[in-house]
């Protein structure tokens, strides 16, 4: 048991690595709950995660310097947001990882902090891009409110969305297959998912439908059904800038506005079923009573 | 410390084979499957006497480079003859692709030992043998990409003093690998240890190496070396990052692993 009452906090090393947080801070979003998610995922062995090296003090904890120097986290964010860009070339895998430590001024044996398959990286590609969407409809949503835009119709709003968040793949599209099918990783499955539907719930919250068609579980299968759909599909997309893709999610978005109606139809028709049938008992009761009263 | 492995360096392989039944090569593959090095990794080897680590790591990379130029060359597919020509002679000289290994040892009759080895498996490039004192290593700051250390920090003094020297001479970024006999927790397993340990090693020390006292010291000081946790903040107090370690064989032998940050 290690009594350290204050353990003087241990910037990270060196001008390489240490960067003044104050700058970049300011500009990486506070992480996003799904980015938490998959951060604590434990090194297998390491009972807990000891706080080891300086947090950023958003609380203001300790003096000047304890703001000034990064935690392992974040130093670990921006080596996977440098290995994105020698993806194309290596995929996502550690040798990706290696070169974008290597650019950070870091030995490319800093990979080793990573899991050998490259989850990690696709993960954090991953929760990047819900946040960029999430920024974008936040200010979609401002312009709104200012009354500088007008407020978009349901199927247009999300097929504007889905097309917004699919064309952040295009850079990475060749390698995109590798990456769908480590997201399906047993081991990964409870932080993809987790992905998935904080980001359909972000993309409803934003179209602030307050219709009654759908009910939440409903909303939330659905769009995650056209998402998937249209991601497979723009995986096979040769047409230019994938036109094809954004008919087919056209086309799923409507139906999926459709299935509101049918919705609506089937229960009018069951009401009236319903109805049918307690006539015909009421008809049945009052009859066999009439009967009874004859006899 | 010195004099034991002065006796112990010609039968050191043997030895191992021998008290381990043969785990520890497993062992020693499993610590450079974690350490996982890109071609162009730069290793040092410390106490690394009869070169396991250092073989192995060049294979390692021998194969991981292969594999790249294989993928390298599949996506050239409008190249050429003459173009393809020439990539094939660049990529002979760089079989190993700018790796290379440095073993360092405190004795000079376990670096002859590994030379030899080396010479007889045929092992040439990308290797290089130096004398020195793992708490006081005769090399600058900065320089390596891993250290590793296997079945040798026990052996040091001051534990200390090599795991500061181990964090001065890795490059920002670089790892700290170090595989070591540690603490069983087991309580059964824990039973028939000891019981290996200390009725069977020193016999076979015996009639294999004709050395029982050296096996006996050898025993001792495994049940002397700090359990898991602690050597793990010993680590962390010299100054490494994301410290962890994995037991291997229910603990009887562990790899602390550690990140210069």
């Amino acid at each position: 048991v290690r009594c350290q009452l204050t353990p003087p906090q241990r910037p990270l090393q060196t001008s390489a690595v240490l960067r003044r947080v104050s700058d970049e801070q300011k500009k990486e979003p506070l992480a996003s709950s799904s980015q938490q998610e998959f951060d604590s995922h434990p090194a297998d062995h390491q009972p807990e995660q000891e706080p080891q090296g300086p947090r950023p003090s958003y609380t203001g904890q300790g003096g000047q310097e304890s703001e000034d120097y990064e935690s392992e986290e974040q130093l670990q964010h921006r080596i996977l947001t440098a290995a994105l860009e020698f993806v194309p070339e290596h995929g996502w895998s550690a040798e990706a990882i290696a070169e974008g430590a290597k650019t950070l001024g870091l030995s490319a044996a800093a990979a080793g902090m990573f899991h050998g398959d490259g989850s990690e990286l696709v993960l954090h590609f991953v929760s990047q891009c819900n946040t960029k969407l999430s920024e974008l409809l936040e200010q979609e949503q401002k312009l709104v409110q200012l009354g500088k835009a007008e407020k978009k119709p349901t199927d247009q709003f999300l097929r504007d969305a889905v097309e917004a968040r699919l064309r952040m793949l295009i850079p990475y599209i060749e390698k995109w297959p590798q990456a769908l099918s480590i997201l399906l990783l047993p081991h990964n499955i409870p932080s993809s998912l987790n992905l998935l539907t904080s980001m359909v719930d972000d993309i409803w919250h934003y179209a602030g439908d307050q219709s009654t068609d759908f009910n939440w579980y409903t909303r939330r299968a659905v769009l995650t059904g056209v998402y998937n759909t249209t991601e497979l599909v723009m995986m096979q997309d040769s047409s230019p800038d994938f036109e094809d893709t954004w008919r087919f999610l056209e086309n799923r978005v409507a139906d999926a506005m459709n299935m509101g109606n049918t919705a609506n139809q089937v229960q009018s028709t069951g009401e009236a079923v319903v109805q049918g049938l307690m006539g015909a008992a009421v008809t049945v009761s009052n009859a066999e009573s009439g009967w009874v009263v004859r006899a | 410390v010195y004099q034991v492995f002065e006796s112990v360096a010609k039968k050191y392989d043997v030895m191992n084979d021998s008290m381990s039944l043969g785990i520890h090569r497993v062992w020693k593959d499993i610590l450079v499957h974690k350490m996982n090095p890109s071609p162009g990794t730069l290793l040092l080897d410390v106490a690394g006497g009869t070169g396991d680590i250092a073989f192995r790591f060049i294979n390692y990379v021998r194969s991981v480079r292969e594999r790249q130029l294989q993928r390298r060359l599949r996506h050239h597919q409008n190249l050429s003859w003459q173009e393809i020509a020439e990539s094939y002679q660049e990529d002979k000289f760089k079989s190993l692709g700018d790796s290379q290994v440095v073993v360092c040892d405190i004795n000079k009759e376990m670096l002859k030992a590994g030379k030899q080895k080396a010479q007889d498996l045929g092992y040439s490039e990308g290797l290089s043998w130096v004398l020195g004192n793992a708490e006081e290593l005769p090399f600058d700051d900065d320089k390596f990409d891993v250290y590793t250390i296997a079945f040798g920090i026990r052996n040091v003094t001051r534990i200390d003093l090599a795991l500061e020297e181990a964090y001065r001479v890795l490059k920002p970024g670089g790892r700290f690998l170090c595989l070591e006999f540690s603490h069983v927790s087991n309580p059964l397993i824990s039973r028939l240890y000891d019981l290996y340990s200390f009725q069977v090693i020193p016999v076979l020390g015996e009639v294999i190496a004709g050395d029982w006292k050296s096996y006996q010291y050898l025993v001792e000081s495994i049940r002397r070396f700090p359990p898991q946790e602690e050597f793990k903040a010993m680590i962390e107090d010299a100054g490494f990052f994301k410290v962890d370690y994995q037991n291997l064989s229910f603990g009887i032998v562990a790899i602390h692993s550690g990140f210069k940050l």
